[in-house]
């Protein structure tokens, strides 16, 4: 469990972070995202106890990381957005550290390091000296040694920035296998597809504030922002759109292609509605063969944030 | 073992590496060694002692080996002392700057774990290479029968002051804001503090000269060195040798072995608690208030205990004291002085050099433990939150005028102490018996101290280390111009600008306070115009950035 309150940092006259605020939940990956100088690795900084906030407070697992850092440090792993790594140490050698310092020992140690080399593909390269290997590969490495002692929180800077597609699919996968063991992760990320496949909820970062955070479908509610769905038939249906006017969750039809037989149309509500609509069309026999309940993308909300005027705050 | 030893090891150790190193090492001290050890084993008997009547050449293998000890132990110290703390520094730096400490920072090992990690990890291969010269030094030994005893004494203090250059590079890596710049300032600030800082010691100060190796390598060493049959030292050696025999503190006198242990102790113990700091929270400042002022305190009395025999009986250990025993006919000073002011003068010399180590150590102090605007807002908003009227004294966030007081305070008794001391003294007569020979001072020192924390508090680094630049360097660099301009025209004016800078105001105001050294007044200079325009300045200073430090507080 991860809560911050009221967080603020400063950097010298400048506020890198202002009255930020928000929780995870156990078992849930919560993603930060916003443009660059947001804030975001600063956030994560403090909450690793690696930066002294000027105001509020930050609790892991209930221990206050400002009050207990050395406790709070036991229950953190943390992956920072550059890999750095010991270039003259082994891969295996490089965990080994981590784990020796974790205060891992014998053959729990020797374990815990082959499961963490494992799980991050590493097997093949633990002899391999770390100054050889690719960027993608140093992020691995650090990624392995970030889960050798088992944190129950992860705090992740852009951890897949230097991944090829594959292992971003293993990345995602690890996370979430992480997260149903009920691990705490926090990722903060520019790849905002990534952000979207693996996140449950997401904190929207800006000029050091947070300007919206929640679940996908709680941020479109407070962004006031209209669910779509694409609804595919089998055959044009002249009343189609006399049928959608009906249904009072429904409303504007866009033509998707010119072939009259894909539309996109907004929806008031959430899945709930979504399935009354479809009961309805269903009944007054239109052809549908698909229908897609279409959560708003990260993409567009992260664009329309962008977009909005900017007011970052100095002291 | 120690994770980060036994990562020091892997890291830097690997076959190829000890090969390589090995063959370094083994190679360039068996060559130093027995060039050194050969070149001191030859003798040459004179024709008139030989029994064949001719110059003889006799092989002594003792006075070969105890030649080379000093080769050998040069290059140890190259390997441990020079390679070795670069090591520290640069890795440290590096890593800094690369975010490996934060890993380091986040893992529950004990910051005290860490920090003997980094100093005995990082050098690995220096320490393997010293371990190489072990033979020799065995050889050495035996060959040259240097006194066991003697051998562990040096060999102790050594490998103190290898620990001591290495924590110094290890702490300065963690404390420089830049991490570019922590490899420089940490060579630099060895060099500084243990190679310039020791010199002072022939001012008086003798305990800034047990800061290295030395005089445990005179004191213990040096006599057992000589060739077999030659016990006397030369002129030289024997004023060396002299120097480092017995240290006077307070009224004691102390083995230069044990002074050594003490002096590097204490050192080592405040950079320990500064690594300790700074691995707990890199924010944290090196020092915090009550350690600054315990640190201030061992100081004064440190130089108290060091400057005791001079200014009770006008004994100085180094150089000064050697000039104090010259006939003062001989003295060689300049004609515009009196023949008998050769202790005014030593007074003066002393008193300076210790007010400028009150400077420099207030600056450093100031500027670690004084908060600047950020540090102080977050710790009102926090008092605030936890429901405190104020920020305790002593926080780390605390203002810092009680702090810059209390080190005034510590530095004018001392002060006080030795003035005293000097005016009861029946040997000593180059000290004016007068009040204001130490409020002037401690006054001036309170004013410039309390600009700078004012300074310190109001504005960020930028600012602060302007402000000391163009008020402590910049009149010395105009008095400079107007040097090379007219000397002997530009004098008075010279006087009044140096006046400004606390750095030759100082000394300016103990000639000032001085019995006259002068046998006839100088028409050119007078003292008390550019002694009332230090004063009033650094008044005026104090007064105007604390009113506007106010004024940016209430804001």
């Amino acid at each position: 469990m991860i809560e911050v309150k009221d967080l603020k940092l400063h950097y010298g006259d400048f506020v890198a972070v202002n009255q930020l605020t928000f929780s995870v939940k156990p078992g849930s990956i919560y993603g930060l995202i916003g443009p660059n100088g947001a804030g975001k690795t600063s956030a994560i900084k403090a909450i690793a106890t690696l930066l002294e906030p000027t105001f509020g407070d930050i609790l892991v697992e209930g221990i206050s990381v400002l009050h207990q850092p050395e406790q709070a440090r036991g229950v953190l792993g943390y992956m920072p957005d550059f890999p750095p790594i010991y270039e003259d140490l082994k891969v295996w050698e490089f965990c080994d550290l981590f784990a020796q310092a974790y205060g891992l020992s014998g053959e729990e140690k020797q374990a815990k390091v082959l499961q963490s080399l494992h799980a991050t593909g590493l097997k093949e390269q633990m002899h391999d000296l770390c100054k050889t290997l690719s960027r993608g590969m140093r992020q691995r490495a650090l990624l392995a040694k970030t889960l050798v002692h088992e944190p129950s929180v992860l705090l992740l800077d852009e951890p897949a920035a230097n991944l090829d597609p594959k292992s971003r699919i293993d990345l995602r996968n690890i996370l979430k296998k992480l997260a149903g063991d009920g691990k705490t992760i926090l990722i903060s990320s520019h790849i905002l597809s990534e952000i979207e496949d693996t996140c449950d909820s997401l904190g929207f970062m800006r000029d050091g504030r947070m300007a919206l955070s929640g679940t996908l479908d709680e941020i479109s509610r407070q962004k006031d922002r209209a669910t779509h769905l694409k609804i595919h038939l089998l055959e044009p249906h002249p009343a189609l759109r006399e049928v959608i006017s009906k249904i009072p969750s429904l409303s504007q039809v866009e033509e998707i292609t010119t072939c009259k037989t894909k539309f996109r149309v907004s929806l008031d509500g959430g899945e709930k509605e979504a399935s009354q609509a479809l009961a309805k069309l269903v009944e007054t026999g239109v052809p549908v063969s698909e229908f897609i309940f279409q959560k708003p993308r990260v993409e567009e909300l992260f664009l329309e944030l962008e977009s909005a005027p900017k007011e970052r705050e100095k002291k | 073992m120690n994770p980060l030893i036994r990562r020091g090891i892997r890291e830097r150790l690997r076959p190829k590496n000890l090969v390589a190193s090995g063959l370094f090492s083994i190679i360039s001290c068996a060559t130093l060694y027995l060039a050194s050890f050969f070149d001191g084993m030859q003798q040459v008997i004179p024709a008139n002692e030989s029994e064949s009547g001719l110059p003889e050449l006799i092989s002594m293998p003792v006075n070969g080996a105890r030649e080379a000890f000093t080769v050998l132990l040069v290059l140890q110290g190259f390997f441990l002392m020079f390679l070795g703390t670069g090591r520290v520094a640069s890795v440290t730096a590096e890593e800094k700057e690369a975010g490996l400490l934060d890993y380091q920072r986040m893992t529950p090992m004990n910051p005290f774990s860490k920090i003997l990690g980094y100093l005995f990890g990082l050098p690995a291969r220096e320490y393997f290479m010293f371990l190489i010269t072990l033979p020799f030094l065995l050889h050495c030994m035996v060959v040259g029968k240097i006194p066991l005893l003697n051998l562990f004494q040096l060999y102790a203090v050594f490998f103190c002051s290898v620990i001591l250059y290495h924590l110094t590079a290890h702490v300065i890596g963690l404390v420089v804001p830049k991490p570019r710049a922590a490899s420089w300032v940490a060579r630099l600030a060895v060099l500084g503090l243990y190679v310039f800082l020791p010199v002072l010691g022939q001012a008086g100060i003798s305990f800034l000269s047990f800061l290295t190796i030395l005089p445990t390598y005179f004191g213990k060493i040096v006599p057992h060195l000589l060739a077999e049959g030659n016990q006397t030292l030369g002129r030289f050696e024997r004023q060396v040798v002299d120097f480092w025999e017995e240290i006077p503190f307070f009224t004691y006198q102390v083995s230069p072995t044990t002074f050594t242990f003490v002096m590097q102790g204490l050192i080592l113990l405040a950079l320990f608690a500064t690594a300790y700091r700074k691995w707990r929270l890199d924010s944290l400042p090196a020092f915090s208030k009550p350690m600054a002022i315990g640190l201030f305190g061992i100081l004064q009395i440190l130089l108290l205990g060091s400057l005791w025999p001079f200014f009770s009986q006008g004994e100085a250990s180094g150089l000064l004291g050697q000039s104090l025993q010259l006939d003062p006919t001989k003295a060689g000073l300049p004609n515009q002085l009196k023949n008998d002011s050769l202790p005014a003068i030593s007074m003066i010399v002393v008193q300076s050099t210790y007010f400028l180590l009150n400077l420099a150590s207030l600056l450093l102090l100031i500027n670690v433990c004084c908060p600047d605007p950020h540090r102080q807002l977050k710790g009102r908003q926090r008092s605030g939150k936890l429901g405190m009227s104020r920020i305790p004294a002593l926080a780390d966030e605390a203002p810092g005028g009680l702090f810059v007081c209390v080190l005034v305070c510590i530095s004018t008794v001392v002060y006080a102490v030795l003035h005293l001391l000097a005016v009861s003294s029946e040997t000593v007569q180059s000290v004016a018996p007068s009040a204001q020979s130490v409020l002037l001072p401690g006054l001036v020192l309170l004013f410039t101290a309390l600009a700078l924390r004012a300074a310190r508090e109001q504005w960020f680094n930028l600012g602060f280390w302007g402000f000391v630049g163009l008020l402590w360097l910049t009149p010395m660099l105009a008095c400079l111009v107007l040097a090379v301009d007219d000397f002997l025209g530009n004098s008075q004016l010279m006087l009044n600008i140096a006046s400004l800078s606390p750095l030759t105001f100082f000394p300016q105001l103990m000639v000032f306070l001085a019995p006259d050294i002068f046998p006839d007044p100088n028409p050119l200079i007078n003292l008390s115009t550019s002694i009332k325009i230090g004063v009033i300045t650094s008044a005026i200073l104090a007064i105007f950035l604390s009113i506007t430090l106010f004024r940016t507080l209430k804001k």
